[in-house]
Protein backbone atom coordinates (compact mmCIF):
# COMPACT_ATOMS: atom_id res chain seq x y z
CA UNK A 1 0.00 0.00 0.00
CA UNK A 2 1.58 4.02 -0.75
CA UNK A 3 -0.36 6.81 1.26
CA UNK A 4 0.36 10.03 0.15
CA UNK A 5 -0.81 13.01 2.18
CA UNK A 6 -1.57 15.82 0.22
CA UNK A 7 -1.00 18.75 3.48
CA UNK A 8 2.10 19.24 4.74
CA UNK A 9 4.26 15.78 3.99
CA UNK A 10 3.60 13.24 1.53
CA UNK A 11 3.88 9.95 3.16
CA UNK A 12 4.71 6.72 1.75
CA UNK A 13 4.13 3.66 3.04
CA UNK A 14 5.32 0.98 0.59
CA UNK A 15 4.75 -2.83 1.26
CA UNK A 16 3.15 -2.91 4.89
CA UNK A 17 5.65 -1.02 6.95
CA UNK A 18 8.53 0.48 4.97
CA UNK A 19 7.41 4.54 4.93
CA UNK A 20 9.08 7.59 4.40
CA UNK A 21 8.36 11.14 4.85
CA UNK A 22 9.29 13.64 2.37
CA UNK A 23 8.37 17.31 3.49
CA UNK A 24 6.99 20.20 2.05
CA UNK A 25 10.07 22.22 0.61
CA UNK A 26 10.99 19.16 -1.89
CA UNK A 27 6.94 19.35 -2.30
CA UNK A 28 7.12 23.20 -3.41
CA UNK A 29 10.51 21.94 -5.69
CA UNK A 30 8.14 20.17 -7.65
CA UNK A 31 6.69 17.34 -5.94
CA UNK A 32 2.90 17.99 -6.09
CA UNK A 33 4.14 17.90 -10.38
CA UNK A 34 5.89 14.80 -9.47
CA UNK A 35 2.35 13.46 -7.97
CA UNK A 36 0.41 14.65 -10.10
CA UNK A 37 2.11 12.66 -13.08
CA UNK A 38 2.59 9.81 -10.79
CA UNK A 39 -0.77 9.98 -9.93
CA UNK A 40 -2.09 9.81 -13.44
CA UNK A 41 -0.65 7.11 -14.24
CA UNK A 42 -2.88 5.33 -11.97
CA UNK A 43 -5.83 6.38 -13.45
CA UNK A 44 -8.16 3.50 -13.72
CA UNK A 45 -7.05 1.90 -10.58
CA UNK A 46 -8.88 0.87 -7.43
CA UNK A 47 -7.23 3.46 -4.31
CA UNK A 48 -8.81 4.37 -0.78
CA UNK A 49 -8.86 8.00 -0.25
CA UNK A 50 -9.18 8.90 3.43
CA UNK A 51 -10.15 12.54 4.43
CA UNK A 52 -8.57 14.78 7.26
CA UNK A 53 -12.33 13.81 8.89
CA UNK A 54 -11.47 10.16 8.61
CA UNK A 55 -13.88 9.29 6.15
CA UNK A 56 -12.32 6.54 3.38
CA UNK A 57 -13.69 6.26 0.24
CA UNK A 58 -12.66 3.87 -1.53
CA UNK A 59 -13.68 4.08 -5.63
CA UNK A 60 -11.30 4.14 -9.26
CA UNK A 61 -9.62 7.07 -10.02
CA UNK A 62 -11.32 8.77 -12.81
CA UNK A 63 -8.82 11.75 -13.28
CA UNK A 64 -6.33 13.91 -10.75
CA UNK A 65 -5.65 17.50 -11.39
CA UNK A 66 -2.31 19.89 -10.39
CA UNK A 67 -4.22 20.50 -6.98
CA UNK A 68 -4.44 16.50 -6.38
CA UNK A 69 -7.70 17.29 -6.36
CA UNK A 70 -9.54 13.91 -7.01
CA UNK A 71 -12.08 12.62 -8.57
CA UNK A 72 -13.38 8.92 -8.06
CA UNK A 73 -15.45 6.93 -9.70
CA UNK A 74 -17.68 3.50 -8.34
CA UNK A 75 -16.87 4.95 -4.71
CA UNK A 76 -17.78 3.76 -1.46
CA UNK A 77 -17.21 4.69 2.01
CA UNK A 78 -14.97 2.23 3.78
CA UNK A 79 -16.25 2.34 6.81
CA UNK A 80 -19.88 1.92 6.35
CA UNK A 81 -20.48 1.11 9.99
CA UNK A 82 -19.65 4.69 11.19
CA UNK A 83 -20.93 6.10 8.16
CA UNK A 84 -24.51 4.83 7.54
CA UNK A 85 -26.14 7.38 5.69
CA UNK A 86 -22.95 8.49 3.63
CA UNK A 87 -22.84 7.96 -0.02
CA UNK A 88 -22.63 5.07 -2.62
CA UNK A 89 -21.93 7.28 -5.14
CA UNK A 90 -21.16 6.87 -8.93
CA UNK A 91 -18.91 10.24 -9.12
CA UNK A 92 -17.09 11.62 -6.45
CA UNK A 93 -14.86 14.99 -6.64
CA UNK A 94 -12.63 15.42 -3.85
CA UNK A 95 -10.66 18.37 -2.73
CA UNK A 96 -6.76 18.19 -2.68
CA UNK A 97 -6.73 20.21 0.53
CA UNK A 98 -8.63 17.44 2.48
CA UNK A 99 -6.86 14.35 1.79
CA UNK A 100 -4.81 12.85 4.56
CA UNK A 101 -3.75 9.80 2.41
CA UNK A 102 -4.14 7.96 -0.87
CA UNK A 103 -3.98 4.11 -0.66
CA UNK A 104 -2.56 2.49 -3.52
CA UNK A 105 -3.17 -1.19 -4.40
CA UNK A 106 0.81 -2.61 -4.12
CA UNK A 107 1.03 -3.53 -7.60
CA UNK A 108 0.45 0.18 -9.00
CA UNK A 109 3.44 1.08 -7.15
CA UNK A 110 6.79 1.24 -8.97
CA UNK A 111 9.44 1.61 -6.09
CA UNK A 112 12.38 2.29 -8.27
CA UNK A 113 11.01 4.73 -10.72
CA UNK A 114 9.58 7.09 -7.60
CA UNK A 115 12.91 6.56 -5.92
CA UNK A 116 14.66 7.65 -9.20
CA UNK A 117 11.66 10.65 -9.23
CA UNK A 118 12.07 11.72 -5.70
CA UNK A 119 15.70 12.11 -5.74
CA UNK A 120 15.72 14.03 -9.32
CA UNK A 121 13.11 16.43 -7.93
CA UNK A 122 15.29 16.63 -3.96
CA UNK A 123 18.40 17.45 -6.82
CA UNK A 124 16.37 19.95 -8.29
CA UNK A 125 16.58 18.57 -11.57
CA UNK B 1 -10.18 29.18 7.17
CA UNK B 2 -13.09 26.69 6.28
CA UNK B 3 -16.13 29.08 6.43
CA UNK B 4 -19.02 26.31 6.65
CA UNK B 5 -22.37 27.13 5.44
CA UNK B 6 -23.49 30.73 6.13
CA UNK B 7 -27.36 32.05 6.15
CA UNK B 8 -27.98 34.38 3.53
CA UNK B 9 -30.82 36.82 3.76
CA UNK B 10 -29.72 39.82 1.39
CA UNK B 11 -30.96 39.42 -2.59
CA UNK B 12 -29.66 41.52 -5.45
CA UNK B 13 -31.52 44.44 -6.82
CA UNK B 14 -35.47 44.99 -5.01
CA UNK B 15 -35.31 41.51 -3.59
CA UNK B 16 -35.87 39.94 -6.86
CA UNK B 17 -34.15 36.85 -5.73
CA UNK B 18 -30.87 37.08 -7.26
CA UNK B 19 -27.49 36.77 -4.60
CA UNK B 20 -25.47 39.32 -4.42
CA UNK B 21 -22.66 38.68 -6.58
CA UNK B 22 -18.94 40.29 -5.58
CA UNK B 23 -18.25 41.34 -9.45
CA UNK B 24 -15.87 43.83 -8.19
CA UNK B 25 -13.48 41.03 -6.71
CA UNK B 26 -14.10 38.92 -9.81
CA UNK B 27 -17.15 36.80 -8.93
CA UNK B 28 -19.06 35.74 -11.94
CA UNK B 29 -22.09 34.08 -11.84
CA UNK B 30 -21.84 30.36 -14.27
CA UNK B 31 -25.15 29.13 -13.26
CA UNK B 32 -28.53 29.24 -12.08
CA UNK B 33 -30.71 26.35 -11.77
CA UNK B 34 -34.04 26.45 -10.68
CA UNK B 35 -36.60 23.99 -8.96
CA UNK B 36 -33.93 22.32 -6.79
CA UNK B 37 -34.20 21.33 -3.02
CA UNK B 38 -31.51 21.70 -0.06
CA UNK B 39 -30.94 19.15 2.56
CA UNK B 40 -28.71 20.56 5.63
CA UNK B 41 -27.56 17.34 7.25
CA UNK B 42 -30.29 15.19 7.99
CA UNK B 43 -32.98 17.67 7.86
CA UNK B 44 -36.26 17.64 5.83
CA UNK B 45 -35.83 18.73 2.13
CA UNK B 46 -36.46 22.34 1.95
CA UNK B 47 -38.05 23.79 -1.35
CA UNK B 48 -39.09 25.55 -3.86
CA UNK B 49 -35.55 26.92 -4.40
CA UNK B 50 -32.76 28.50 -6.95
CA UNK B 51 -28.94 26.94 -7.25
CA UNK B 52 -26.76 29.74 -8.10
CA UNK B 53 -23.32 29.14 -9.03
CA UNK B 54 -20.37 30.95 -9.10
CA UNK B 55 -16.79 31.01 -9.30
CA UNK B 56 -16.52 30.99 -5.93
CA UNK B 57 -19.52 29.53 -3.83
CA UNK B 58 -22.91 28.17 -4.62
CA UNK B 59 -26.22 29.67 -3.22
CA UNK B 60 -29.25 28.11 -2.38
CA UNK B 61 -32.39 30.71 -2.24
CA UNK B 62 -35.67 29.69 -1.19
CA UNK B 63 -38.67 31.14 -4.14
CA UNK B 64 -40.50 31.87 -1.43
CA UNK B 65 -39.63 33.18 1.68
CA UNK B 66 -37.11 36.13 0.28
CA UNK B 67 -35.57 35.95 3.54
CA UNK B 68 -34.08 32.73 3.53
CA UNK B 69 -31.26 31.36 1.89
CA UNK B 70 -27.85 29.73 2.15
CA UNK B 71 -24.39 30.08 0.85
CA UNK B 72 -21.28 28.18 0.89
CA UNK B 73 -17.74 28.89 -0.71
CA UNK B 74 -16.44 26.45 -2.81
CA UNK B 75 -13.02 26.36 -0.02
CA UNK B 76 -15.25 24.92 2.26
CA UNK B 77 -16.64 22.35 0.17
CA UNK B 78 -14.41 19.48 1.17
CA UNK B 79 -16.35 17.37 -1.26
CA UNK B 80 -18.93 17.01 -3.64
CA UNK B 81 -20.47 13.89 -5.66
CA UNK B 82 -23.60 12.46 -7.91
CA UNK B 83 -25.36 10.30 -5.58
CA UNK B 84 -28.09 7.56 -7.22
CA UNK B 85 -28.08 5.23 -4.80
CA UNK B 86 -31.56 5.00 -3.21
CA UNK B 87 -29.82 3.77 -0.33
CA UNK B 88 -27.98 6.89 0.42
CA UNK B 89 -30.80 8.91 -0.30
CA UNK B 90 -33.91 8.78 -1.59
CA UNK B 91 -33.91 11.30 -4.24
CA UNK B 92 -31.15 11.73 -6.90
CA UNK B 93 -28.66 14.20 -5.74
CA UNK B 94 -25.32 16.18 -5.92
CA UNK B 95 -24.23 15.66 -2.11
CA UNK B 96 -21.42 17.50 -0.41
CA UNK B 97 -19.30 17.99 2.55
CA UNK B 98 -19.05 20.77 4.02
CA UNK B 99 -15.69 21.73 6.28
CA UNK B 100 -16.67 23.72 9.22
CA UNK B 101 -14.89 26.82 10.62
CA UNK B 102 -12.92 24.47 13.90
CA UNK B 103 -12.09 27.70 16.17
CA UNK B 104 -15.30 28.95 16.67
CA UNK B 105 -16.71 25.74 18.20
CA UNK B 106 -17.43 26.62 21.63
CA UNK B 107 -18.58 30.22 20.77
CA UNK B 108 -21.06 28.67 18.36
CA UNK B 109 -22.31 26.36 21.26
CA UNK B 110 -22.77 28.62 23.77
CA UNK B 111 -24.14 31.54 21.49
CA UNK B 112 -26.83 29.90 19.54
CA UNK B 113 -29.33 28.31 22.09
CA UNK B 114 -32.46 29.22 19.88
CA UNK B 115 -33.71 27.14 17.59
CA UNK B 116 -32.71 28.23 14.29
CA UNK B 117 -30.46 25.54 13.13
CA UNK B 118 -26.41 26.32 13.68
CA UNK B 119 -25.48 26.17 10.29
CA UNK B 120 -21.91 26.30 11.00
CA UNK B 121 -22.12 22.66 12.55
CA UNK B 122 -23.80 21.75 8.98
CA UNK B 123 -21.09 19.00 7.42
CA UNK B 124 -23.19 17.57 4.62
CA UNK B 125 -25.47 19.37 2.07
CA UNK B 126 -27.58 17.98 -0.64
CA UNK B 127 -28.99 19.53 -3.49
CA UNK B 128 -31.95 17.99 -5.23
CA UNK B 129 -32.51 19.03 -8.83
CA UNK B 130 -36.41 18.62 -9.85
CA UNK B 131 -34.47 16.79 -13.14
CA UNK B 132 -32.35 14.27 -12.44
CA UNK B 133 -30.91 14.39 -15.38
CA UNK B 134 -29.26 17.65 -14.90
CA UNK B 135 -26.51 15.46 -12.24
CA UNK B 136 -24.12 15.19 -14.06
CA UNK B 137 -23.93 18.69 -15.38
CA UNK B 138 -24.39 20.41 -12.26
CA UNK B 139 -21.64 17.71 -10.93
CA UNK B 140 -19.53 19.18 -13.79
CA UNK B 141 -19.88 22.80 -13.02
CA UNK B 142 -19.07 21.95 -9.07
CA UNK B 143 -15.52 20.15 -10.55
CA UNK B 144 -15.05 23.27 -12.57
CA UNK B 145 -15.96 25.67 -9.94
CA UNK B 146 -13.75 23.87 -7.24
CA UNK B 147 -10.59 23.89 -9.73
CA UNK B 148 -10.91 27.28 -9.86
CA UNK B 149 -10.62 27.92 -5.52
CA UNK B 150 -6.97 26.21 -4.85
CA UNK B 151 -6.65 26.71 -0.77
CA UNK B 152 -5.10 30.00 -0.96
CA UNK B 153 -3.11 29.70 2.12
CA UNK B 154 -1.88 26.42 1.98
CA UNK B 155 1.61 26.44 0.70
CA UNK B 156 2.34 29.28 2.92
CA UNK B 157 1.31 27.83 6.08
CA UNK B 158 2.96 24.51 5.28
CA UNK B 159 6.32 26.07 4.14
CA UNK B 160 6.22 27.59 7.94
CA UNK B 161 5.01 24.41 9.54
CA UNK B 162 7.85 22.00 7.78
CA UNK B 163 10.72 23.81 6.43
CA UNK B 164 11.36 26.64 8.92
CA UNK B 165 10.40 24.80 11.92
CA UNK B 166 12.34 21.66 11.01
CA UNK B 167 15.38 23.45 10.21
CA UNK B 168 15.32 24.95 13.43
CA UNK B 169 14.93 21.99 15.58
CA UNK B 170 17.86 20.90 13.64
CA UNK B 171 19.52 24.11 14.36
CA UNK B 172 18.64 24.28 17.82
CA UNK B 173 19.58 20.54 18.50
CA UNK B 174 23.25 21.73 17.51
CA UNK B 175 22.93 24.35 19.27
CA UNK B 176 22.15 22.60 22.63
CA UNK B 177 24.58 19.89 21.99
CA UNK B 178 27.73 22.60 21.24
CA UNK B 179 26.68 24.78 24.30
CA UNK B 180 26.56 21.77 26.71
CA UNK B 181 30.23 19.85 25.84
CA UNK B 182 32.05 22.70 24.47
CA UNK B 183 35.72 21.42 25.84
CA UNK B 184 35.02 17.85 24.41
CA UNK B 185 33.28 18.54 21.05
CA UNK B 186 35.59 21.42 20.28
CA UNK B 187 39.43 20.08 20.42
CA UNK B 188 40.22 23.55 18.49
CA UNK B 189 38.38 25.59 21.51
CA UNK B 190 40.16 27.80 22.59
CA UNK B 191 39.78 26.88 26.31
CA UNK B 192 42.80 24.66 26.43
CA UNK B 193 45.49 27.16 23.97
CA UNK B 194 44.90 29.01 26.81
CA UNK B 195 46.58 27.06 29.04
CA UNK B 196 43.23 26.79 31.05
CA UNK B 197 44.17 23.27 30.93
CA UNK B 198 43.16 22.64 34.99
CA UNK B 199 39.36 24.11 33.75
CA UNK B 200 39.16 20.96 31.82
CA UNK B 201 40.92 18.68 34.39
CA UNK B 202 38.88 19.88 36.92
CA UNK B 203 35.99 19.00 35.06
CA UNK B 204 37.00 15.72 34.20
CA UNK B 205 37.43 15.40 37.96
CA UNK B 206 33.75 16.79 38.77
CA UNK B 207 32.49 13.82 36.74
CA UNK B 208 34.55 11.53 38.28
CA UNK B 209 33.29 12.31 41.85
CA UNK B 210 29.65 12.14 40.75
CA UNK B 211 27.36 12.26 43.49
CA UNK B 212 25.95 9.41 42.05
CA UNK B 213 29.34 7.44 42.80
CA UNK B 214 29.19 8.93 46.06
CA UNK B 215 25.94 7.29 46.61
CA UNK B 216 27.13 4.18 45.80
CA UNK B 217 29.72 3.84 48.02
CA UNK B 218 27.58 5.25 50.96
CA UNK B 219 25.12 2.27 49.86
CA UNK B 220 28.23 -0.04 49.75
CA UNK B 221 29.12 0.95 53.09
CA UNK B 222 25.52 0.75 54.78
CA UNK B 223 25.44 -2.92 53.24
CA UNK B 224 28.76 -3.41 54.72
CA UNK B 225 27.39 -2.45 58.42
CA UNK B 226 24.37 -3.87 57.82
CA UNK B 227 25.98 -7.47 57.57
CA UNK B 228 28.06 -6.56 60.53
Amino acid sequence: MVLLSSHASATFVFGFGFRFEINLMFVLLGFVQLFFSYFKDLVGREVTVELKNDLAIRGTLHSVDQYLNIKLENTRVVDQDKYPHMLSVRNCFIRGSVVRYVQLPPEGVDVELLHDATRREARGG
Amino acid sequence: MATGLRLVTERAGNGVGKPVIDTDNGEELMLVHPGVSIVLGNRPPEFPGTLYISNKQIWWLSDTDRAKGYAVDFLSVSLHAVSRDPEAYPSPCIFTQIETPAVDDELVDSDSESETLNLSKITQMRLVPSDPSQLNMLFAIFCQCAELNPDPTEEEESVHNWIFSADQLEDEDEEDEDSEWPVFQNPTHPIGANGNHDLAHSVFQLQINDQRFEDAEEMEQYDKNGHQ
